[in-house]
């Protein structure tokens, strides 16, 4: 089934349908993409039967049986700028008037890596890295920052009060704060002054049954899935190739995972 | 179209200051329509709401609470049938935007359908600082629906692709719905 | 020794109420400033999202500390049986409580959402060290007052012993948990140390004790009371201990990092590459803030009133310079995604983050300050928290 909320809405706005169904071709055509350039192809049939959409439609829980999770391959050619874009299209990022620009929100950046000794240098995109044990999460005095079921981290700007505090515990730098008044925000990704802010893995679209815009804009490069479920292809490429997390050594147990760094 | 708004006051966080010129108004009211402060509730594109308006009026604010929690921490986003929750701030807008001379009336202005209420009552509501205060696609900014396509991934070879899109294709599980 | 008698300032003078006025116009534009800062977002400050805590913060941490450390005085007389500090306990638990909020109202007045302190009051993370600062900062208030009244209240004197000691142990949890706010961030390298709580104790008693001598020595002389060399000199000597051991926690804990590959580029950032932080380390916090009153306070050619005061502003100037190193200079040196490489980013990956404090914060900061004196010239006005007076054969228990 596609979703079913998705056909609701449809009926008061007529362009949903045409997005709908232009997203269910997309994905029959890339399946059969999948198919040439995933091995093996019969994984993927498996593991169609083994989880079914209802686990992640917009009327069910988010699950703790499932855990999201990205892997980037850096190796690939790819201009990251895209998935920063995207992200920032997505969630209307960069709409400040008054902010300078080390105050204006990031939800996902691009890093230059440059190997002092032997001039090795590379790029990779960093955003909220979804850590299993989260210090954003344990650091929040009032439960704002949270981790949802599924492992996803992202703030409950209800309860944020703007201290702060988990930007400052943050290993990755992932987090913003809103510096000015905000207006004209988009639907998915209510945001406002006051309030600290981060990479929410496109939470509106998972629930959705949609990738997250930087998968989407990554051209393949960015693979989403259930990290939880060893038959996912995030799990099988993983366990084929091997995958790092940045900055291991803290033992936060990221979701998001790299290839090539 | 203005018709008095009926307020059940003890119902509403006021300060005693406000309690008192409001009782004080609804009292001189009672005996000539012209005095006192008046509010003009517009109307509104939905055909009905999730409850009756009197009921709305004194329960929407837990409506909306309770179901943000819901939809923000557990990731519930529709009742069971697949319709939108009754606390979903962003139908309460769908329904509820006003529009003035073809364009959406936005949170600054008092035509607002809350804030024509909530201004009223003297009671300020802090939704809008984060949330979007007309439906989406008719600001300035057009996401989701208008930029979908523009970053759906086309590239052939890609995989990227998830269990859950795979799920989302396969016909048997498509048919097996509605 | 004499008997003790305590009793309120004089309200209705010239001189109180020009006090009572430049405090207030001070927490005013303190308020005022933090207004503008909320109303417009936080933009108009130098913070950004690599200084993520500025100036407000520096300012707050340390009227925190500062707040712990002022109860020494009492602790010492109530809970160490030292007789010669039972006259000063009084305003030692009042000037903590005093430092206290003028600290919290910095910080509240920080926060990204004020408006929203009911949240913080309700919905609470235990795993969250700043929760648990919560309890301890609103404990600490509790328990001082009541430690005062059992104080002030003759009936209870006999609690006193009990109430000095529960408030000596709440204090020493209290500054562990506000060194815990930087101790417990693994992110950051400049915080990444056991050492700090320790080191929050002990600057604590200092800058406390440097505050508690001035509003002391200030408020005896323009209440034209009197105030006796034997506690005057007891005091700065105790203080001349503490400035000393702060000194000696900054060696080691520089020392230890410089040792540890880890930390030891960020050590160096500091000591030696850093600019204004290094200035600050260096020309404010040591010389100035520490080797300096040292000498004032221990110098024979130095031993008057006005050369304590002196030494008691630098302490706490070197004090605040000292909390900006760790708390700015920590923040702003850069973060390691991939140690040992280099990195670069839109997001200031990699560089030496910039921050200039701006006006607001400043007086934000100094309104701190201003709500502590505020609330102090208010309470020895009202209640009876100052010996009438302090002269030598009063205040020295082994006088005849």
């Amino acid at each position: 089934m596609t979703n079913n909320f998705d056909e609701k809405l449809s009926e008061s706005q007529d362009s949903e349908q045409a997005v709908e169904s232009s997203r269910r071709n997309f994905i029959f055509g890339s399946v059969a993409a999948a198919g040439l350039t995933v091995a093996p192809g019969m994984m993927l049939y498996q593991t169609a039967n083994a989880r079914s959409l209802s686990d992640f439609s917009l009327n069910e829980k988010a699950s703790s049986q499932v855990r999201w999770g990205m892997l980037v391959d850096t190796t690939k050619q790819v201009d990251w700028n895209k998935c920063v874009d995207a992200c920032n299209k997505e969630h209307g990022l960069n709409n400040e008037t008054h902010s300078r620009d080390d105050q204006k929100t990031q939800y996902i950046r691009v890093v230059d890596v440059k190997n002092k000794t032997t001039g090795y240098s590379m790029s990779l995109p960093v955003m909220c890295q979804h850590c299993e044990s989260a210090p954003c999460v344990d650091v929040c005095p009032t439960g704002a920052s949270m981790k949802r079921a599924d492992g996803i981290v992202l703030v409950d700007r209800h309860r944020c009060i703007g201290c702060r505090y988990c930007m400052m515990a943050c290993p990755y730098k992932a987090r913003s704060f809103v510096h000015e008044v905000l207006t004209d925000q988009t639907e998915n990704t209510p945001r406002g002054k006051g309030c600290v802010e981060s990479c929410n893995m496109c939470v509106t679209r998972i629930d959705n049954g949609q990738l997250p815009a930087c998968v989407e804009a990554s051209e393949g490069a960015i693979i989403f899935g259930d990290l939880n479920d060893p038959q996912s292809d995030i799990s099988q490429l993983l366990a084929k190739h091997g995958g790092k997390q940045i900055r291991a050594d803290l033992k936060l147990n990221p979701g998001v995972h790299y290839q090539g760094i | 179209m203005g018709l008095h708004l009926n307020l059940s006051l003890h119902k509403l966080p006021l300060t005693i200051a406000g309690l008192a010129f409001l009782a004080a108004s609804s009292i001189a009211n009672a005996g000539q329509s012209e005095l006192g402060p008046k509010v003009t509730i517009p109307e509104t594109s939905g055909e009905q709401c999730v409850l009756p308006a009197a009921e709305m009026r004194r329960r929407h604010p837990d409506l909306l609470k309770h179901d943000r929690i819901q939809t923000l921490r557990e990731g519930l986003r529709a009742e069971k049938d697949g319709s939108p929750l009754a606390g979903s701030l962003k139908q309460c807008v769908n329904c509820h935007a006003i529009k003035s001379e073809d364009k959406y009336v936005r949170i600054d202005n008092d035509e607002h359908f809350c804030v024509s209420c909530h201004k009223y009552a003297a009671v300020s509501i802090d939704c809008f600082q984060c949330h979007r205060d007309i439906p989406e696609g008719s600001g300035n900014f057009h996401a989701l629906t208008g930029s979908k396509q523009h970053y759906s991934n086309q590239v052939p070879g890609t995989y990227s692709l998830t269990i859950k899109d795979v799920a989302n294709i396969s016909p048997e599980v498509n048919s097996d719905d509605k | 020794m004499k008997k003790l008698h305590f009793i309120e300032v004089e309200g209705n003078t010239k001189g109180f109420f020009a006090f009572l006025s430049l405090f207030g116009l001070i927490s005013l534009i303190g308020i005022l400033a933090a207004y503008y800062m909320e109303h417009n977002g936080h933009w108009v400050t130098g913070m950004n999202n690599q200084v993520i805590w500025g100036t407000p913060h520096v300012f707050a941490i340390f009227l925190i500390v500062a707040a712990s450390g002022a109860l020494n005085v009492a602790s010492i007389s109530s809970v160490f049986s030292k007789t010669a500090y039972k006259p000063l306990a009084r305003l030692s638990g009042m000037l903590s409580i005093a430092l206290l909020s003028g600290g919290l109202v910095v910080l509240l007045l920080d926060l990204g959402r004020p408006d929203r302190l009911i949240v913080a009051m309700t919905e609470f993370n235990f795993v969250s060290i700043f929760t648990w600062n919560i309890f301890l900062y609103t404990g600490f208030m509790g328990i001082v007052g009541v430690y005062l009244w059992t104080m002030m209240d003759r009936p209870y004197n006999n609690l006193t012993k009990k109430a000095g000691l529960t408030a000596f142990i709440w204090r020493l949890i209290l500054t562990t948990g506000t060194g815990s706010i930087f101790g417990f961030l693994i992110s950051r390298e400049a915080y990444d140390s056991a050492l700090l709580a320790p080191m929050f104790i002990i600057m604590s008693f200092s800058f406390g004790l440097a505050f508690f001598l001035l509003v002391l020595m200030g408020s005896y002389k323009y209440t034209q009371r009197e105030l006796g060399d034997y506690i005057v000199n007891r005091l700065k000597n105790l203080l001349g201990v503490f400035v000393a051991a702060v000194l000696y926690f900054a060696i080691v804990y520089h020392v230890t990092n410089l040792y540890s590959a880890e930390h030891r580029d960020v050590t160096l950032f500091v000591l030696s590459g850093g600019g204004i932080y290094t200035f600050l380390f260096w020309v404010v916090q040591i010389f100035m803030g520490s080797l300096l009153p040292l000498f004032l306070l221990y110098s024979p050619s130095t031993q008057n009133r006005k050369m304590y005061s002196l030494a008691s502003v630098l302490i706490i100037l070197g004090g605040l310079a000292q909390l900006y190193v760790i708390i700015i200079g920590g923040q702003a040196y850069p973060m390691e995604l991939f140690p040992g490489m280099e990195v670069s980013s839109s997001f200031y990956d990699g560089v030496v983050a910039s921050y200039a404090p701006s006006l607001p914060e400043f007086l934000l900061g100094i309104g701190g300050i201003g709500v502590t004196l505020l609330i102090v010239t208010i309470a020895i006005a009202a209640l009876k928290f100052l010996p009438i007076s302090l002269a030598d054969e009063i205040a020295n228990p082994h006088s005849k």
